[in-house]
């Protein structure tokens, strides 16, 4: 019965695991989505840089990753600015076809200059503090899935913080409500809009950062499933919700790995899906969403 | 805006270059006779690794075949070996894609490679179809040549099968791991062995699940199956399944896995579950990429093998091996791999078969494969001769069973071979800080 309970607490423990990396690339997306209202498929594909950028700094320098996220997500703000003022705002309001063409080109461009710079090897990273565990209650569990639950917790507050108490959190906020009256109120949406992506995309680096210093192998083409997960959770959230997000990503997290407990690893999934149908027949604006978006 | 427009469009035109480019060859000149060899490998997705190693390896062939004055043919004139790649991109529509371009585009005169199970059966119809010869060289189920809704008489399995490679190591684990274990627990010697098992949920991983399975109640072997656990293929968190695997104690647990799965399922069971036990490994990990993956994780883990970056059997197979070995390394910066080896002779076998042929002619080459009688190239075939079984088609290969030693100085392990007797070098021995199962 001990055993049994331990095992439980063990795989609700991966879960809220995996729930961080699905929160911070789902928030990201959200993020985006919110200001924007543009359906960006290549979103995976910054979580695939922040790690290779990561990675990278790491391999030379060898400082602690946990630091050097930081300097993939300010990295990352750059390069998300980047790509939304030359590819998705040229774009914007011209129908989502085109978002979605756009951003599956880039995920093709993205991939391939990854492949080309970092070659498409498999890669890994060996945290500083691997082989340290932790006792907490009867589960004896690797720090370093504290350290990624404490720093995503950490991200999510402090992003929490910078919306609402921040003039500039404000007009994000203020945009992704009504983005026509945020601009007869004076806030300038464009500058809004790549604060927003810049910081999904930093969001995303953080994932990644976190997803590779767990031990977990990389490639370029690492972000493409994450980035369809990330999608199934803000629509199971609710578009433009960053409650939603979070909450849908633990959820999903959980779901995850309860199922490939209890049904096997190939229904890990496939619950994903499951879950989301069954929500979107109940509840068809998502657990958070509001009727509109 | 036109600058933003510009922009997009140089950057998608580049991305079809990027993704268009084809990889350089031999390319012979267009005057000379020359013999068309399709090359069916992932260059991209998950098992991009394994299929650049294959593609690198098969042009190390060609280019020793071409150098050597090409394929004789029974005019008196003498054909160069031309390759021609398809990447399936690790997906069963990429695989499709690549073999119908080969074969109807391209019109290769025969095919080599293909790896996954997956992957590779899924375009057999239209190399069925088109009655194209073709030797697999990575791709291990039985099924393969053994699948009876298509015709596979065009099809020869160069590299030992799931049921061959599954039922060695399972009789490995009965005949020297359980003893050791038991040994280890001051347990009597008819204790059964506590096995648990993972494995990919495709015809490989299930191939491979199944020979354990009937290897165990066909030789009636001590062995317990205490837990069997699956996960979809390109899965890169396994800490769910061996966490439920650690709960049922095993003494030892069997992977049907990639290399890209292989690593970090042992990592994630000795790192963050603790599960401190023996990890034995199919064929395709001995990869210099999954030692380096591994670092010190590996260390004990046992690897069933025919081709080792790192290691061979004394002897004339030893030379040959680090002959390859070196040419590859000359030209790419790194070791060849197992799925590379076979394929290195793939092409080989697929020269021999045309000059036997003495023409490009596909039934006469077909034919030739089926009567093949070659020296073995760079690995050990049973009575050193590489031929293809009258009733499926399938080579046989002699194996062994390396064990891994952690080197402190590199940070990874390297192999050492533990079995059969008459190969090894060492004894297997269970690491210090083993955890047996149960000692009911």
């Amino acid at each position: 019965m001990m055993e049994n309970l331990e095992v439980f607490l063990q795989i609700i423990f991966w879960g809220l695991y995996a729930g961080c990396i699905y929160i911070l690339l789902a928030t990201g997306l959200n993020l985006i989505f919110g200001v924007m209202k543009i359906v960006n498929f290549a979103h995976g594909e910054f979580l695939m840089i922040g790690a290779y950028i990561t990675a990278t700094i790491f391999f030379i320098s060898g400082i602690n990753p946990y630091l050097i996220m930081l300097l993939s997500m300010l990295a990352l703000i750059g390069i998300g600015a980047v790509v939304e003022r030359l590819c998705f705002r040229p774009i914007l309001g011209t129908g989502k076809l085109n978002e979605i063409f756009l951003s599956i080109g880039l995920i093709y461009i993205f991939q391939n200059m990854a492949a080309i710079i970092w070659t498409d090897e498999w890669q890994s990273v060996k945290s500083p503090y691997a082989g340290i565990t932790i006792q907490i209650g009867p589960l004896s569990v690797p720090l370093d899935y504290i350290l990624i639950m404490i720093f995503t917790a950490v991200i999510i507050c402090g992003l929490y913080l910078f919306l609402k108490k921040t003039t500039t959190g404000m007009q994000m906020r203020a945009t992704s409500q009504n983005r026509k009256g945020a601009m007869l109120v004076g806030v300038d949406v464009e500058r809004i809009d790549v604060i927003s992506f810049g910081l999904g995309c930093a969001l995303a680096a953080a994932a990644g950062t976190l997803w590779i210093v767990s031990g977990q192998i990389f490639n370029p083409y690492m972000g493409s499933i994450p980035a369809i997960k990330a999608f199934a959770i803000i629509i199971l959230g609710g578009l433009g919700s960053i409650p939603g997000a979070i909450i849908g990503g633990l959820l999903m997290g959980l779901a995850e790995n309860g199922a490939a407990f209890l049904l096997g690893g190939i229904w890990k999934d496939a619950i994903s899906f499951v879950i989301l149908i069954i929500v979107l027949v109940v509840r068809p604006t998502g657990l958070f969403g509001e009727k509109g978006d | 805006m036109k600058f933003s427009v510009l922009f997009i469009a140089s950057i998608l035109i580049a991305a079809v270059l990027i993704a268009g480019c084809s990889q350089p060859a031999t390319q012979p000149s267009t005057t000379q006779r020359v013999i068309k060899v399709g090359v069916i490998a992932s260059l991209t997705g998950p098992a991009s690794n394994v299929g650049t190693n294959m593609w690198q390896s098969a042009q190390v062939a060609a280019d020793e075949i071409n150098a050597n004055g090409g394929v004789p043919l029974k005019d008196g004139s003498k054909a160069q070996i031309k390759l021609i790649v398809g990447d399936d991109e690790s997906t069963q529509q990429g695989g499709q894609k690549a073999a119908t371009k080969l074969i109807t585009d391209d019109k290769v005169d025969i095919l080599v490679g293909g790896y996954s199970s997956a992957v590779t059966s899924s375009y057999q119809q239209t190399v069925a179809e088109y009655s194209i010869p073709f030797v697999v060289t990575g791709a291990s189920s039985p099924i393969i040549t053994h699948r009876t809704d298509i015709n596979t008489s065009y099809v020869f399995h160069h590299c030992p099968t799931t049921d061959t490679y599954g039922q060695y190591t399972t009789r490995f684990i009965d005949q020297v791991v359980r003893p050791a274990v038991n040994k280890e627990l001051g347990a009597s010697s008819d204790r059964p062995l506590r096995l648990a098992m993972i494995y990919q949920d495709t015809a490989f991983g299930k191939g491979v699940q199944s020979a354990v399975n009937n290897t165990i109640t066909n030789d009636k072997l001590n062995i317990q199956l205490v837990s069997q656990q699956s996960y979809k293929m390109g899965e890169s968190d396994f800490r769910t399944p061996l966490t439920v695997i650690k709960a049922a104690n095993p003494d030892a647990v069997y992977l049907a896995a990639f290399p890209n799965e292989g690593a970090p399922i042992i990592t994630q069971a000795r790192r963050d579950i603790g599960l401190n036990t023996i990890f034995l490994n199919v064929e395709n990990n001995d990869n210099a990429q999954f030692y380096k993956d591994l670092g010190q994780w590996g260390e004990g883990a046992v690897i069933e093998s025919r081709f080792s970056p790192y290691t061979a059997p004394a002897g004339d197979v030893a030379d040959a091996q680090k002959e390859f070995k070196e040419s590859y390394f000359k030209r790419f910066g790194a070791y060849p791999d197992m799925m590379g080896a076979s394929t290195y002779e793939g092409i080989f076998i697929a020269a021999q078969a045309t000059e036997d042929a003495g023409t490009t002619d596909k039934a006469a080459v077909r034919q030739a494969l089926v009567d093949l009688e070659m020296p073995q190239v760079i690995e050990a075939m049973t009575n050193q001769v590489c031929s293809f079984s009258p009733d499926f088609r399938e080579s046989s290969f002699d194996l062994w069973m390396e064990q891994l030693y952690y080197n402190a100085t590199l940070g990874e392990t390297r192999p050492a071979i533990v079995w059969p007797d008459n190969l090894k070098t060492t004894d297997f021995v269970l690491p210090t800080w083993y955890a047996a199962g149960s000692s009911s």
